[in-house]
């Protein structure tokens, strides 16, 4: 190595020769066109075809676009009484998992008890099973006790799955505040009350908000444990879509009702990038 | 006096403690409640046969499991669709992450766009977007007739199309815990490396890999659960038979009504599953431990 070659342009140019190799290859442009067909492929299909009146093979677009088809799935009794209750069901879990575990996640991140970082592991257990096997176990114990094709045993198995995320996240948040400031308020005499309210809570307030729309909306497309659980008489609109699907005798119906139920889903675009700088994203997964 | 003050503190962290697993403990209660309980249960009742009315121990649920062909012979073929698909994956995004670390401009944030978009896609939507991408006179179909190959055949309700979406579905989060893995590997690190003289493929082998480890073994993991308790995605696009464990346990369950030998393939998945699901508990509590360390 020649002394001309250790300066800092030098060390700035190795990483960007890195970067030029793999470019230079192409590597970038096949990846972005492989990936829009794979990724971008099948929503075009779909999003096409819940405005499509009529497709015809071998057209990209369909012959005949038109809406009419929006009425008459929305006429459907079966939809018109799942995607109401689904939304209201979905509201149902996600508070119940706030007030079950916002105050626990507190407790991890500024109670100081023996046992906490492993009570704090223990909810990866949540993760830690073949999802529809511990489904599957807990139908049977549910069919025991009459909660199968029930609201409260439909609840009960879809909280399961907000466990990890609810405490996890908030955990991370309460955590990660500057405590000065609540020390400072606390100093000239304000009560830790009004310092949890006025000072802490709105601190934390984009980190719980993230925990709560990612509850909301994975519990809203959750369709196994409703499927397992909520059969015959309790049906969420996740579980009729496997019916609309799979009798699929008009098309547009199970388009229209995707792009629908996609919707919710979108909202968490809005806040993506709050998630991803968090971090929150793969703290749901116990990352 | 002192005494007095340390008595004091002493008694509010006790008073701290107690309040502590106050509120850890609905929460906790829920999942003993719904995880422990269910799973310890459902292995003590596979193991136990009723004599005379009185419970023994006995293997026969398990024998009777491993005795049946259609049994077996989806058990195997949940395996293969599982190695075969976590091997797409690492082949998939490895290459995407490294990409995404070394890489910075318009193509590079474009191709993580992508590559992160289907975590806003949820699994029930995506089975009937690929069946209408992949089906029979699907996009895919069309888009292939227009360029001039004709003679497409659909992976629909074959096995690959459960690869395929099973792979769809892991992308974001494999690239996701891959390239933050990959961000801990310094730019200076690598430089210092090149500067004794270290070419990339050196650098790779002796400073990233090591590096993601356990990254990888995360992904690896949670993929390797994710797929083998996976439901929708083969409900939908495979095939009628073989089933993977998900479909044959909810066949079993709720059309056959035979819960206890649905019990039974839960609790033979949760066995082949125990290793992982272990390996993925201690990973992630060994990389939060150092964190919190550093």
């Amino acid at each position: 190595m020649t002394p001309a070659a250790i300066t800092p342009s030098f060390w700035m140019s190795t990483r960007r020769s890195f970067a030029a190799a793999m470019r230079r290859d192409g590597f970038g442009i096949i990846a972005l066109v492989v990936l829009a067909l794979v990724i971008l492929g099948p929503l075009y299909s779909v999003v096409l075809w819940a405005f499509a009146e009529r497709w015809q093979y071998p057209s990209l677009i369909p012959t005949q676009f038109g809406l009419s088809f929006w009425e008459q799935t929305f006429a459907r009794a079966d939809i018109q009484r799942a995607l109401p209750f689904s939304i209201v069901l979905a509201s149902v879990v996600t508070l119940l998992s706030a007030v079950i575990c916002l105050p626990a996640s507190y407790a991890f991140a500024r109670i100081k008890f023996r046992g906490r970082q492993a009570l704090l592991l223990s909810f990866l257990a949540t993760n830690a099973f073949p999802r529809f096997g511990l489904y599957v176990s807990i139908a049977v114990i549910f069919f025991r006790l009459n909660l199968i094709g029930t609201v409260p045993g439909v609840i009960l198995i879809q909280l399961v799955n907000t466990l990890l995320l609810m405490i996890w996240i908030p955990t991370a948040a309460f955590q990660g505040i500057d405590r000065s400031l609540e020390e400072a308020a606390l100093d000239v005499g304000a009560s830790p009350l009004r310092v949890f309210i006025q000072i802490t809570l709105p601190m934390v307030m984009p980190a719980l908000s993230a925990a709560l729309l990612l509850t909301f909306v994975n519990t809203f497309y959750e369709a196994q444990g409703a499927l397992i659980v909520g059969l015959p008489r309790v049906v969420t609109m996740p579980v009729l879509m496997y019916s609309l699907i799979n009798s699929q005798l008009v098309v547009q119906y199970g388009a229209i009702v995707s792009f629908v139920l996609w919707m919710p889903s979108l909202l968490l675009l809005l806040v993506a990038n709050r998630l991803l700088r968090g971090g929150y994203l793969t703290a749901g997964f116990g990352v | 006096m002192t005494t007095l003050a340390r008595t004091s503190t002493r008694q509010r962290q006790w008073r701290g403690a107690i309040l502590a697993y106050l509120l850890v403990a609905p929460p906790l209660l829920l999942m003993v409640l719904l995880i422990f309980i269910p799973a310890t249960q459902s292995i003590a009742r596979t193991l136990t046969i009723s004599v005379d009315g009185q419970p023994g121990f006995s293997f026969s649920r398990y024998a009777a499991f491993f005795s049946d062909p259609i049994s077996v012979n989806n058990l195997l073929f949940t395996f293969q669709v599982t190695l075969l698909t976590l091997a797409v994956i690492f082949i998939v995004c490895f290459p995407l992450s490294l990409y995404l670390r070394f890489s910075t401009g318009r193509i590079a944030s474009a191709v993580q766009i992508l590559a992160l978009f289907p975590l806003f896609v949820p699994g029930i939507i995506l089975c009937y977007a690929l069946i209408r991408f992949l089906g029979t006179r699907g996009t895919l179909d069309t888009l292939l007739s227009l360029v001039g190959i004709t003679g497409y055949r659909t992976p629909y309700l074959k096995p690959e199309a459960i690869v395929i979406g099973l792979v769809w579905e892991s992308i974001p989060f494999t690239v996701l815990v891959l390239t933050a893995g990959l961000r801990q590997v310094s730019d200076t690190l690598i430089e210092s490396a090149r500067d004794v003289g270290a070419g990339d493929w050196t650098i790779f082998r002796r400073i990233i890999l090591p590096l993601i480890v356990r990254p990888a073994l995360i992904v690896f993991s949670l993929n390797f659960l994710g797929i083998f308790g996976s439901y929708t995605i083969p409900y939908l696009l495979g095939p009628a038979a073989p089933q993977m464990m998900g479909v044959f346990m909810q066949q079993t369950f709720g059309q056959y009504r035979r819960p206890d030998d649905a019990e039974t393939q839960a609790v033979i998945t949760f066995l082949i599953c125990a290793f992982v699901g272990f390996l993925y508990v201690r990973t992630v509590a060994s990389q939060r431990l150092t964190r919190e360390e550093e």
